[in-house]
């Protein structure tokens, strides 16, 4: 469960106040996943990344008693000189994992990522499609209760994208998920309900189908 | 996933950031290595060499080799810890991503590196010093240790200043750069104050550096007199600039994580 309380957001620019949330109360359910639509700017990944704790509301609270990932976006927290095995060993000891688990980490990831010898080298070396193999499958590594993600679906070439969405269907049967996507068949086909942020407002949809609609409505108007 | 403790995050956080940091040190350039390690050494060489060159060989009541390794060695350390951890909120902005990872740990990694670095020059001087038998007698080791510990904690409480600082203000680094390089020469770092007349050591005094170093070398050689060294003066500095990073770095954490 998710409870948002009086969630106020805006980024200061030079024309004054840019709200992203205005004093939002809300409640999410828990075991659903949740799409998050809106437009370019509306503030999806901004809602994210304060539910993974690194933005925070200028005003009210965000609170739940679960685990949430850290938001899977394109760019990860990579080190460029280090190399793909290193960098993943620094996530799992960030979560605390010990050396037999790392271990199997490490060969979870080399296995999925299918970066072959690349996996040796610094991270500089990667081309973005390896970079975003790598990021994915690292996300996969983790047990969290909500596992954020930002876009991140579309990544390497057709025979990955089959692969990571069956890691993913897999992944969401102990977990659930928020998605901020502009891919409307994912996003049904992944989701339950659904989220529309809209001029400082969010508003929760049980199905993801009226979400879906309400956001093409939103889109329809703007025109 | 299991609620953990924060002691034992900030534990596990600290362990992988110290083993990233030692990573990325010893695997980026082997010329920045080799330089880490030797830089103390050329620096005492080049000393010794220059006292002999303007003064002679003339013998004093302490000895000046001991006396080089031991200020430079302290003085490094706090440059280092200085310069290096000045950037660490921008050069480790990726990591905030990792909700764990608070901008105050990438400091403290640093911190920590350099100690460790620290102490392996210290095992290096000891090694070279007693296979040439130089007197290396301590006067007083715990209060060389406590002396150096002090200067742990005023490095530390004056970097985290300066990298708040770093993040709201440019050219903040290169000027901290800069007076690094006069501070090695104000410090009382490659003579003794007794050396100097009594204007410049009232000058120099007002450096808060010159009371760490020469509180560590007077502890180190008894003949050197202590009395310059003003407790309160340091303990000022210190908690000052602790609390004033502290408060900084407490206001403006959040702004930090999410720049």
């Amino acid at each position: 469960m998710i409870i948002l309380k009086n969630v106020t957001k805006y980024f200061q620019t030079k024309e004054g106040k840019n709200y992203i949330l205005k004093d939002v109360s809300m409640t999410l359910p828990e075991n659903t996943n949740i799409g998050i639509l809106g437009r370019n700017g509306a503030g999806k990944s901004t809602l994210v990344r304060m539910l993974g704790q690194i933005e925070f509301p200028n005003k009210g609270r965000i609170l739940s008693n679960k685990s949430f990932s850290w938001p899977l976006g394109l760019s990860g927290g990579f080190v460029g000189k280090m190399t793909g095995r290193s960098n993943v060993k620094f996530v799992c000891r960030l979560y605390g994992k010990n050396d037999q688990e790392i271990n199997d980490i490490i060969n979870e990831i080399r296995d999925f990522s299918e970066l072959g010898n690349y996996f040796e080298m610094p991270i500089k070396t990667y081309s973005s499609g390896m970079k975003a193999r790598l990021n994915f499958g690292l996300s996969m590594a983790f047990d969290f209760d909500y596992l954020l993600i930002d876009e991140t679906l579309s990544v390497g070439d057709s025979r990955f994208k089959k692969k990571s969405k069956e890691a993913l269907m897999k992944k969401i049967e102990t977990c659930s998920i928020l998605l901020v996507s502009h891919n409307m068949k994912t996003l049904k086909e992944l989701c339950d309900a659904g989220i529309v942020v809209n001029n400082g407002e969010i508003s929760y949809y049980e199905d993801i189908n009226d979400a879906i609609s309400e956001y093409e409505n939103i889109n329809k108007k703007k025109k | 996933m299991q609620r953990r403790h924060y002691l034992d995050i900030f534990y596990v956080v600290q362990k992988a950031l110290f083993l990233r940091e030692l990573n990325m040190r010893f695997s980026s350039s082997r010329l920045g290595l080799f330089w880490t390690f030797f830089e103390p050494f050329f620096q005492v060489l080049l000393f010794i060499l220059l006292k002999i060159f303007l003064f002679g060989d003339r013998a004093s009541n302490f000895e000046y080799a001991v006396f080089l390794a031991l200020n430079f060695t302290a003085f490094n350390m706090f440059r280092n810890i200085v310069t290096k951890s000045i950037g660490s909120f921008s050069a480790n902005r990726g990591l905030f991503i990792y909700k764990q990872v608070k901008p105050i740990d990438t400091i403290i990694a640093r911190v920590l590196v350099e100690i460790f670095i620290t102490s392996i020059i210290i095992l290096m001087f000891l090694f070279i010093g007693y296979y040439f038998e130089y007197d290396m007698n301590v006067g007083n080791f715990n209060l060389v240790a406590f002396g150096f510990l002090f200067l742990i904690v005023f490095s530390f409480s004056l970097s985290l200043c300066l990298s708040v600082a770093n993040t709201f203000i440019n050219s903040v680094k290169t000027i901290v750069k800069f007076l690094m390089n006069a501070l090695m020469f104000g410090s009382a770092i490659f003579y003794s104050l007794d050396m100097l007349s009594e204007e410049v050591q009232a000058i120099l005094l007002y450096n808060p550096l010159t009371h760490f170093i020469v509180f560590i070398h007077s502890a180190y050689f008894q003949v050197i007199d202590s009395s310059p060294v003003d407790y309160t003066y340091m303990i000022l500095w210190t908690t000052s600039l602790l609390f004033a990073g502290l408060w900084y770095y407490i206001k403006l954490e959040k702004r930090i994580i999410s720049l």
